[in-house]
């Protein structure tokens, strides 16, 4: 049993290799799976009741010899645990305060989650940011914490219009919720066109802890009522 | 939106996608998950005739296991049985698909009779902000209503039925109770629908034996991002003109304005693939 296991090992390729292969196709599919998730939003609300495939309890059912791949590994290996809900994970300390040296930006940080069109919410106060709650909170172990704003008012500019003009190495503090503010350190920007936006790399969920900080920039489109980008500031922990 | 680029085909090619699996499964092998819902009975579970789970408990989940694609026989035999050739339930045949997810199910049919079922488990990304909950009647009991905070949210489902529900992210008062009322014959428990998971209970147990309970099987990593990031509302921070920064500067900020043109202007050179031509 165990030999199956390692000689199968052997002969496949390693596994950076297959993720390599897989990498430059797997992006446009979950972006074009998450556009028809999105177009599919509005009836996916419930499903229907599906029956189970039932199994034969027919002890008749021994007889049969089939061929059938190996068995797996021994129990010993095995994850096993009571079928209890789980404890809820406890939450890093929500972002409450932003500031980035050398700009105007000294703002709130509110909590937000997803508009009804599937969009992140943005705080309609131009002075305040949108922690997206349902991703890594900055301080996270890993993945993108992400604060966003408007870049303008009806009529004016907004303090993240300042964010386009950052200089690697500029440094960003996060105060917190009943614990130490944290420091970030810009290391770029980045112009993103919304045509070809790809929020798996900006809500990222696992990988390096980085903030990310995303407004609109580029070209005013008329005829879209909307910028043509989103400008996203990418720091890492100072 | 621009719906009518996308065709019936595309919508169904794009399901066939999501149903593969997550992208993080790297690996093609299935997942498959084992519950023990049988009261009062401690188990071996046996793969292809050997010993994969030792002395396993009611009210147990082992798993996820991975294992290539491919037909399985599962059998469930007392504790300690030197072979699977006696099994109390079994032996099955289940067919596991690359990248698929499964959970097999040892319980109660309605009449209390030990069985097995085999779930297939939906691990197609959620949509941003959501969570899933499904439900799977695998008791010995008649038809029963799922009540969130009292109210009926699953209606007359029987064994060994399932039903999904998407939903907001929180924590419910969960109870479960005969068809057409209200009076818990299980909890209320709270359980929990975090952003992005799907949370599977289970109703397993006896009525008649007044030992019904729930149990409880989180699928995580089925998140996806929000679709955009509507940061702008008037155009007044156009990259393009330097109306935003006459604005800026009429309204008194100043120095700082004239270095922040200066950026606009520079970012505006350096970015022109981005540009759209009107």
């Amino acid at each position: 049993m165990n030999r199956t296991t390692t000689a199968e090992a052997t002969w496949r390729p390693p596994a950076s290799a297959l993720r390599a292969a897989a990498q430059s196709s797997s992006g446009r599919i979950a972006a074009a799976a998450l556009t028809i998730s999105l177009l599919l939003a509005g009836c996916t609300a419930r499903q229907d009741a599906a029956t189970p495939r039932p199994l034969a309890t027919d002890r008749s059912a021994t007889e049969e010899t089939a061929t059938v791949p190996a068995a797996p590994a021994p129990g010993s290996a095995i994850p096993v645990r009571p079928a209890t809900p789980l404890s809820p994970t406890p939450k890093n300390p929500a972002p409450r305060f932003l500031t980035v040296d050398g700009t105007a930006i000294n703002m709130s940080i509110v909590e937000v989650g997803v508009s009804p069109d599937g969009a992140m919410e943005i705080p309609e106060s131009f002075n305040e940011a949108g922690w997206y709650r349902f991703g890594p909170a900055p301080g996270a172990a890993a993945g993108a914490a992400v604060v966003a704003a408007h870049v303008d008012t009806t009529s004016d500019s907004a303090p993240f219009s300042q964010l386009k003009s950052l200089e690697p190495g500029t440094f960003v503090t996060v105060r917190r919720e009943g614990a130490a503010p944290l420091t970030f350190r810009v290391t770029g920007v980045e112009l993103m066109a919304k045509d070809a936006f790809d929020g798996a790399s900006i809500f990222r969920r696992d990988g390096p802890h980085q903030l990310k900080l995303v407004t609109c920039g580029g070209r005013w489109l008329d005829e879209q009522q909307d910028y043509g980008d989103n400008v996203i500031v990418t720091a890492v922990p100072a | 939106m621009r719906t009518s680029l996308f065709t019936a085909g595309a919508v169904a090619i794009a399901a066939a996608l999501t149903l593969a699996g997550p992208a993080e499964a790297a690996e093609s092998d299935a997942q498959l998950s084992v519950l023990h819902g049988v009261p009062g009975l401690t188990v071996d579970v046996w793969v292809n005739g050997e010993r994969t789970l030792d002395d396993f408990a009611p009210g147990t989940l082992a798993g996820p296991l991975a294992l290539p694609a491919g037909d399985y026989d599962l059998a469930i035999t007392a504790a300690d049985a030197a072979d699977a050739s006696a099994p109390v339930i079994g032996p099955v045949k289940v067919t596991l698909a690359a990248s698929g997810n499964y959970t097999a199910v040892a319980n109660l049919d309605a009449e209390g009779k030990p069985t097995a079922n085999f779930f297939t488990n939906d691990v197609s990304q959620i949509d941003p902000g959501k969570g899933k909950l499904t439900v799977r009647h695998t008791a010995a009991a008649p038809a029963v209503d799922i009540l969130a905070g009292g109210s009926p949210v699953i209606s007359g489902l029987v064994n060994p039925n399932e039903e999904t529900l998407t939903l907001d992210p929180g924590t419910l008062s969960a109870a479960v109770a005969a068809a057409g009322t209200t009076a818990p014959v299980i909890g209320p428990a709270d359980v929990t629908v975090a952003e992005g998971t799907h949370t599977v209970v289970y109703a397993w147990g006896s009525l008649a034996d007044k030992n019904l309970q729930l149990a409880v099987q989180n699928i995580e990593g089925l998140h996806s991002a929000p679709a955009g990031v509507p940061g702008g509302r008037s155009g007044a921070a156009d990259a393009g003109t330097a109306s935003a920064g006459q604005a800026a500067a009429a309204a008194g900020i100043g120095a700082a304005v004239l270095l922040l043109v200066g950026g606009v202007v520079a970012v505006a050179r350096k970015q022109p693939a981005l540009r759209r031509t009107r």
